[in-house]
């Protein structure tokens, strides 16, 4: 296990000096971007400079208003996804396992998960209006079906043997659920919530496109309204931070909840 | 043929219960428009054409979208997995945009590309191609060592190899990239075109919700949920039949 | 062996058993066809057979995993109707779970009886180290080799007591090495704790080798064809270069041919 640990850390360092050495071409279209933009060859209506894009962003974090609108954005992707997650997983299982319930979800699930939901943006709209309740409703609406379906499969999936060990080990049917099947279709079931999350961040940025109010996506519709390019950009910069941190903190939660899982052991087969 | 009536009677439960709720007034007609007014709507639209052309609109501006980020995604995450420097250079672009919801660039898109087609295409072609690329950057890579080395001692050159032995090899990986492309671009062709278009399905969702006239505006969203339902279907069918020597 | 049978009381009686499964596309095929077995007190009996010929079938429906279709099986004098510990079972693949470690695997079965916790953990003890996972406690599957993992699949088994093992080709994922040292030691722990063994393999001198009598089963539909009894009056390395051994392997294997010849053009 030692070895494991040092190799661990090794590889680290190495993974940091390797990502600077590769970030070379991110500087190059970085640098790109600024000599564009200064060289006269479009206005600075079309294309702003990165430092002054940059310092829109600056300006943003100093004033509290990207905190804020940031939080805003989170919160109601955050929150809507946890709900499409407990919704979903609990739905799921009971798909998987009664059949009644899966004779009527089924066809609407699988109508359901392929469909552009977003259509439904005006009809959501018409029936809860513009402001929290129904943005929060459409990203659980877009949310729900990937954790479903991964659900679905996962606790499908789960093999028998495992399921039949635990039975003659004397587990009884609510502790084979609990303790066999969803730790067996943990692994499938995060697969279905990491879709679902940034589903989640992409409907919740468009919602507030469209139906305005606060939050990453209404600042830059209004920028773009008021000709503001250079907030228009802030703002892409300023989603796309957003975006990334929501992806790694999936990553790391996955890690930390699937030590035992192959993918998280490869260093460790004998 | 029973078997799939009885699988998808929960649905015509749907549209009788809707019917039966809106009639009996137990659901408001402000919110909801009956069914049969919505199906009747469909029709006076399929007849007056417009359906057709707003359809046509975004069908275009997906299929030339989506087209072109596969045949540019593919392109790119197979050479990514195989030429060293192409990696060198795209991998760290691709892991900075991935993360980026891509419904972010609509605002842009339309401030260098305008209100028309070519705003759209762009955006979807953006937003699709890193799924593809990705998937068949993961898939390429993922290819056994002995089926090139024996590629290899049988004379294949590098490039027959890349042809021959590794798209193919990659293809299950590809195309489930491709299908959420697939999702991805509807959604991203929906939002954009609600935001701001001047025809295309999404733009007439908007139109006839601003102005009122919701029977014809739940027949246009049904239409859309429709297509997007029926396309991943096919592309299902088509990814099987692709798909066929895995048994 | 140079042991003798098990007292001749039938541990596990199978009367008149067949079983049907419906596979995803198809007609229904017919597994087991009114097969009648008796497997005595702690004695080790080896299900042999072709691939197919639903030996692992009979071995789930002894089990009570599978629903019986027609016949009876009885267990201690009762019907088997579900699974339970007094049969424990070690499958091919191991069936570890993942998430848990070695010592948590083993510890799942003595919560399941109500142990207390440190008299849960003494007994996972006992059998880790029976079992000679000692230092491996805190290892997760994944961690382990194949070897590995079937030795703690069949501590978390024998930790829970229970009288009858039901064994499912438990090493025919192991490579030859480790195959030969988990069957000296399988015979190892039986000649220490007696327990009633039912060994399905597809192995000719696994099962004459381990068991004490060999049921060799026909190609599908499953029926038990003969039972070869395989004791000797050797053991150990010695016995494999015996007369008597080869001339056993020699019966047991022209029982068997046949049947894999009919299992692979039945196939077809």
């Amino acid at each position: 296990m030692a070895r494991v640990a040092t190799g661990r850390a090794h590889d680290l360092v190495g993974a940091t000096l390797w990502s600077v050495v590769q970030s070379g071409s991110i500087i190059v279209v970085l640098i790109g971007w600024e000599l564009l933009a200064r060289s006269g060859l479009f206005t600075a209506f079309l294309l702003p400079t990165l430092s002054s894009v940059l310092a829109r962003v600056v300006e943003d974090a100093t004033s509290g208003l990207l905190f804020f609108d940031l939080a805003v954005t989170l919160y109601r992707a955050v929150l809507g996804f946890a709900i499409a997650a407990v919704a979903g997983i609990a739905l799921g299982i009971l798909i998987a396992r009664i059949p009644a319930i899966h004779w009527l979800f089924d066809p609407i699930v699988s109508i359901g998960f392929p469909m552009p939901k977003v259509a439904f943006l005006p009809v959501f709209m018409l029936w809860f209006g513009v402001y929290d309740f129904s943005k929060i409703s459409m990203i659980v609406f877009n949310a729900i079906f990937p954790v479903i379906a991964a659900t679905v499969a996962g606790t499908q999936g789960v093999d028998k043997h495992l399921v039949w060990s635990a039975r003659s080990l004397g587990a009884k049917p609510g502790e084979i659920l609990r303790e066999i099947i969803l730790p067996a279709a943990l692994p499938q079931i995060l697969t279905g919530l990491q879709v679902a999350l940034p589903t989640a961040l992409i409907v919740a940025i468009v919602t507030e496109i469209i139906m305005g109010g606060d939050g990453l996506g209404a600042s830059m519709i209004r920028a773009s309204r008021y000709a503001d390019s250079p907030g228009v950009f802030a703002g892409i910069v300023e989603i796309a931070a957003a975006g990334w941190l929501v992806i790694k903190g999936v990553e790391w939660l996955r890690r930390r909840l699937l030590v035992w899982h192959q993918e998280t052991q490869g260093l460790a087969t004998m | 043929m029973t078997a799939t009536l009885w699988r998808y009677t929960p649905l015509f439960l749907i549209f009788a219960l809707w019917e039966a709720g809106t009639r009996l007034g137990i659901i408001s007609k402000w919110a909801l428009p009956t069914f049969s007014s919505v199906v009747a709507a469909w029709f006076s639209l399929m007849e007056g054409g417009e359906l057709f052309y707003h359809a046509a609109a975004s069908l275009m501006r997906g299929m030339a979208g989506l087209g072109l980020a596969i045949v540019v995604g593919t392109t790119l995450g197979v050479l990514m997995a195989w030429v060293k420097p192409v990696r060198v250079i795209f991998n760290p672009i691709v892991q900075l945009f991935y993360p980026m919801p891509k419904s972010a660039l609509i605002p842009i898109m339309i401030l260098w590309l305008g209100l028309g087609h070519a705003s759209k295409i762009v955006l979807i072609f953006l937003g699709c191609m890193l799924p593809v690329t990705i998937s068949a950057f993961n898939g390429a890579r993922g290819v056994e060592p002995v089926l090139i080395w024996s590629a290899r001692s049988l004379g294949a050159t590098r490039s027959a190899v890349l042809r021959e032995i590794i798209l193919p090899a990659a293809m299950p990986e590809i195309l489930a990239g491709i299908r959420t492309a697939l999702a991805l671009s509807f959604v991203l062709l929906v939002s954009s075109e609600l935001v701001i278009a001047r025809e295309g399905l999404g733009y007439l969702i908007g139109w006839l919700g601003d102005g009122g006239v919701y029977t014809s505006m739940f027949a246009v969203v049904l239409t859309v949920a429709g297509l997007g339902f029926v396309a991943d279907r096919l592309y299902l069918a088509l990814m099987k039949r692709m798909l066929a020597w895995r048994e | 062996m140079t042991e003798g049978a098990g007292n001749g009381a039938a541990a596990i009686r199978v009367e008149e058993v067949s079983h049907q499964y419906l596979p995803a596309r198809g007609r229904p095929v017919l597994a087991l066809d009114r097969v009648s077995l008796e497997v005595r007190e702690r004695e080790f009996l080896a299900l042999l057979g072709p691939s197919g010929c639903g030996k692992s079938t009979l071995l789930y429906l002894i089990g009570g995993f599978l629903p019986i279709g027609a016949g009876r099986i009885e267990v201690g004098g009762r019907a088997v109707t579900e699974p339970g510990p007094d049969r424990g079972i070690v499958f091919q693949h191991f069936a570890l779970f993942p998430w848990k470690t070695v010592r948590e695997n083993v510890m799942y079965g003595l919560a399941k009886q109500g142990l207390a916790k440190d008299e849960q953990a003494r007994r996972a003890q006992e059998f880790i180290d029976l079992v000679k996972l000692t230092g491996f406690e805190d290892s997760y599957p994944a961690q382990l080799s194949g070897g590995m993992k079937q030795r703690a699949a069949l501590a978390r088994t024998l930790a829970i007591d229970p009288q009858i093992l039901l064994m499912d080709e438990p090493f025919g994922a192991l490579d030859a090495q480790t195959r030969i040292l988990m069957q000296e030691e399988l015979l190892s722990i039986w000649q220490r704790r007696r327990k009633t063994v039912v060994f399905v393999t597809h192995d000719v001198q696994e099962a004459v080798y381990l068991a004490e009598r060999v049921a060799v089963m026909s190609a599908r539909p499953g029926r038990i064809k003969e039972i070869v009894d395989c004791r000797f009056s050797l053991s150990g390395p010695a016995l494999f270069k015996s007369p008597e051994f080869v001339e056993r392997v020699d019966h047991v294997w022209n029982l068997v041919r046949g049947e894999a010849i009919a299992a692979q053009g039945g196939s077809a």
